[in-house]
């Protein structure tokens, strides 16, 4: 048998017997793949001109993805080398020379790396597909399933795979050209004895990383942005700490109640646990970190999403809007609008500012408030008010005499809702009449008031000082980023001319905009997210079920002693949900206190909803767990199929 | 205590049939520490799988004090296990991850016993086999002579009636076979334990009150050693051996 005949053999075997692994490889080709394929879809990226961007990020996503799955390749690669050491160590022993074995164990890896890029390239265009779906949909257009294989991005996998694999054969290659022919055939039994350990600095770095990682869970629960990353340092140290010192600060813990170790069956679930933390510490930091990495990347994705949609949604209830000066609407702005812009129906008027501060000073005691610099609070005259419901396609809010109304952000309705002062505008008194919370283009100050307006009878708002005047307008059609783009020249030629800028907002394009904004960063956040979790996930399945042989013969040996299947079943769950959950759980209490901070850092009213703080924490730990949970689930059947005795109890 | 009736072991599918144990009957009274001898092949672990119950036998019967262990409901063979049978394994079968006290006191665990008493349960057992100062090691840190003697400890620490051993001095140098011999002699005289041994060892099979020669299958012959010596009995086994006409070096 050739040397080329042998690593076809073993290469097919590696991708049976570490099928997770292969697995892992071709859902690395094929995301690769679908995002390289974005990259290079020029209707993808004329969908709008801030599309751009994407292939700049997606390239530096890219970089850092090809180093994830790098560290992947080549952390598996090594563990497949240290489990196959006695047979690599035969090959040594029947007389092929190290640098043969290395090339035997290198094109391996490459025919499994080749076989992972083909499946890959292939299912990664039903990827790409699925996302191509999802991007036409941010921009509310239809999708229609065409087949087309890209070229240039399955070239570019090919080269990220190439770069992936160089990195982490060149490793195995130089370990094995290096290593005697003893280190291979007896690794196993180093490993072993390597396994258990135990000292007073190990429990005394125990209890300290116990103690450092409350106080940094506290910290970045504290809300201020350096005692954050004071807390975020700490954790780091916590995580490792903890890890390095689990093994000894168990049994140390058990050392002390004896009793509680024989409880049910603890004793197995502790002892495997810390068998095999015990060789994994630094990793099981590691992947720790990863998982952190994924819900923080995931979370951000949900809070960009968020911020985008949340501000676009206060910006398109007009399908045009122009907000200019005291000295009204520029004529340049109506000619273009005349000569571009179908109009259906459009409004013109003026937004005022009352003489006192009195429910700016209210409602900023009551809530974060950001102030834009209004001399009175805003004001608006019913008629005018009434024709923009309409325009927006809201329902006519009912005039009432003697009443005013107020329209705010949905975030301030609470606030008001305990205001029932009187107001004396223009000569009139007027009682509370209500509060309406659409979207109506009340952020930043330069819309209708800032975050809220009162609502009050024509000559009562006429009574007050003018703030700015303002267009709205329904159009028959979108108006579309190139008419934008035009109107947005006469704003600038404006600004120059008058020094006053104008608030130029269009529907459609804003649309574009957070679509463009969440395909350009929400896609890549995710790309990284998933490329953590897979290789994070991977590495901690292939460790478990690397260990089935060892199980299989202590199961083997329990069943004879009398433990039932069922208590089997039961301390092999519990061992995996531990097991799993060891990494899991310090990412989440990493995790979730970053991700309620950082959808809480954008303006109020923004995050709500789906978008509010804790539902990102939740959608972002549960994203997290349902694909880790399929991991979960399959490495736990497969162990259960590969290590429990067939029942044949009946003599 | 135990009774082996008639039973008849068969391998194999209907064109291929191997008979591992062929009418084999015998009586095993309590507190006797009976032998079971034979070439490779001759079918001693298969009598002592089905004893048992990790096996089933083709026909006869097996029954543990009167109780037949065909009839014992699948759902009850685990615990009944762990309740009346102790095992010692040639390759001591120790799990690895545990201290030999932990490995002691799974037995007890198992048997779902008050955490409370294990510790003390497991400490008077190990002080009776001489591993008390041990006990915190792993099996990979003591020698093959102590891990067996924990292997036995295991055994018999939840009060298991019937000690089975298999090989129990295969991976042990002479000394830490004559160690161990004379603590499960020590087990079977003082504590009562029943012990029912598989061996090709002459040596080993020497300590026994009773060595029954299996052969193809079957029971070959029977020795007593009655009030013999030692030595005098291990020269009539070796010549029991001879006359069934196997190569000495091969049993010793």
């Amino acid at each position: 048998m050739t040397l080329s005949k042998l690593s076809l053999r073993n290469a097919r075997r590696q991708a049976r017997d570490y099928l997770v692994y292969f697995a892992a490889m071709v859902m690395a080709a094929a995301l690769l793949y679908s995002f390289n394929g974005l990259m290079f879809s020029r209707e993808i990226l004329t969908l709008s001109k801030m599309m751009a961007q994407m292939p700049m990020l997606i390239v530096m996503v890219s970089i850092a993805v090809v180093c994830v799955f790098g560290w992947l390749a080549s952390y598996s690669t090594g563990f497949i080398l240290s489990c196959r050491s006695r047979e690599l160590g035969t090959y040594l022993l029947i007389g092929l020379e190290n640098k043969q074995v290395a090339r035997l164990f290198f094109q391996e890896n490459l025919m499994v790396g080749g076989c992972a890029l083909v499946l890959g390239l292939l299912s990664g265009n039903l990827l790409f597909q699925a996302m191509r779906a999802v991007v036409f949909a941010l921009f509310g257009q239809a999708y229609h399933f065409s087949f087309a294989f890209s070229f240039p991005a399955a070239g570019l996998t090919a080269v990220y795979f190439v770069l992936i694999y160089l990195l982490a054969l060149g490793r195995s290659r130089r370990r094995i050209r290096k290593t005697q022919i003893y280190d291979l055939i007896y690794f196993e039994k180093k490993n072993e004895n390597a396994v258990i350990g135990s000292g007073r600095s190990r429990k005394g770095i125990f209890a300290v990383s116990i103690a450092l990682g409350i106080a940094g869970a506290l910290l970045m629960m504290a809300g201020d942005l350096s005692l954050g990353m004071v807390g975020a340092g700490l954790l780091v140290v916590f995580l490792y700490g903890f890890f390095l010192s689990f093994a000894s600060g168990i049994p140390a813990f058990f050392d002390r109640h004896p009793a509680g170790k024989y409880k049910k069956h603890r004793l197995l679930v502790f002892r495997m646990l810390t068998a095999k933390v015990a060789t994994m510490g630094v990793l099981m930091a590691t992947l720790s970190m990863i998982f952190t990495g994924t819900l923080i990347s995931e979370g951000a994705g949900l809070v960009f999403r968020g911020l985008f949609v949340g501000r676009s949604a206060e910006k398109t209830c007009f399908d045009l809007y122009i907000g200019g000066s005291k000295g009204g609407i520029h004529k340049e702005y109506l000619d273009y609008i005349e000569g571009n812009i179908p109009i259906d129906r459009c409004r013109q008027y003026t937004v005022y500012e009352s003489q006192d501060t009195r429910l700016i000073d209210y409602v900023n005691v009551k809530e974060a408030y950001l102030d834009y610099g209004y001399g009175g609070d805003p004001v608006i005259g019913y008629s005018d008010y009434a024709a923009l419901r309409a325009l927006a396609g809201y329902e006519a809010a009912e005039p009432a005499q003697g009443k005013y109304f107020i329209h705010c952000m949905s975030y301030l309705e609470a606030a008001f809702r305990g205001y029932d002062e009187e107001l004396i505008l223009g000569g009139a008194t007027l009682s509370p009449g209500g509060i309406y919370t659409e979207h109506f283009l009340q952020r930043y100050g330069e819309g209708n008031g800032h975050e809220f307006i009162l609502v009050v009878p024509d000559e009562a708002a006429k009574a007050c000082t003018v703030h700015h005047h303002a267009y709205a307008a329904k159009t028959l059609a979108p108006v579309g980023e190139e008419i934008y783009d035009g109107l947005c020249a006469i704003r600038d030629e404006a600004e120059v001319r008058t020094g006053d800028y104008d608030a130029v907002y269009s529907k459609a394009a804003e649309e574009a905009q957070a679509a463009s904004g969440t395909a350009t960063a929400v896609f890549p956040l995710y790309f990284l997210a998933l490329a953590l979790t897979v290789t994070a996930a991977t590495i901690l399945t292939i460790q478990q079920l690397a260990e089935s042989g060892r199980y299989k013969r202590q199961f083997a040996l329990l069943h004879r002693l009398g433990m039932d299947v069922g208590e089997m079943k039961r301390a092999l769950w519990h061992w995996s949900a531990i097991y799993y959950a060891m990494p899991a759980v310090p990412a989440l209490l990493v995790g979730v206190p970053v991700l309620l901070n950082l959808a809480r850092t954008p303006e109020p009213g923004v995050m709500v909803g789906w978008s509010s703080p804790a539902a990102v924490a939740g959608i972002a730990a549960g994203l997290f767990f349902l694909i880790y949970g399929v991991y979960i689930l399959l490495a736990y059947t497969s162990l259960i199929r590969n290590v429990l005795p067939e029942e044949k109890d009946t003599p | 205590m135990l009774q082996v009736k008639n039973i008849e072991k068969y391998y194999g599918s209907k064109n291929n049939v191997t008979k591992a144990l062929d009418r084999v009957s015998f009586d095993v009274a309590d507190g006797e520490f009976i032998a079971i001898m034979g070439a490779s092949g001759s079918g001693k672990t298969t009598l002592l799988n089905c004893i048992s119950t990790i096996d089933r036998v083709s026909a006869g019967d097996i029954l543990l004090d009167g109780e037949s262990i065909a009839d014992i409901p699948a759902g009850r063979l685990a615990k009944f296990r762990r309740e009346r049978l102790g095992f010692v394994f040639q390759d001591f079968n120790l799990l690895d991850t545990l201290t030999l006290e932990e490995n002691i006191g799974l037995a007890l665990a198992l048997n779902h016993e008050d955490p409370k008493a294990v510790t003390r349960k497991v400490g008077e057992m190990a002080a009776k086999l001489g591993i008390e100062g041990i006990l915190g090691k792993f099996p990979y840190q003591v020698s093959g002579g102590q891990k067996q003697r924990a292997a036995v400890a295991r055994a018999m620490v939840a009060g298991q009636s019937l000690l089975l051993a298999d090989e129990p001095t295969g991976a042990l140098d002479s000394r830490a076979s004559k160690n161990l011999l004379e603590i499960m002699t020590r087990m079977n005289e003082s504590a009562g334990a029943t012990v029912l041994m598989v061996t090709h060892d002459t040596y080993s099979a020497s300590y026994a009150g009773r060595v029954l020669f299996l052969k193809d299958g079957r029971i070959f012959n029977e020795l007593l050693r009655g009030d013999r010596g030692r030595g005098i009995f291990y020269h009539e086994i070796l010549d029991v051996l001879a006359a069934m006409g196997g190569d000495v070096s091969d049993v010793i």
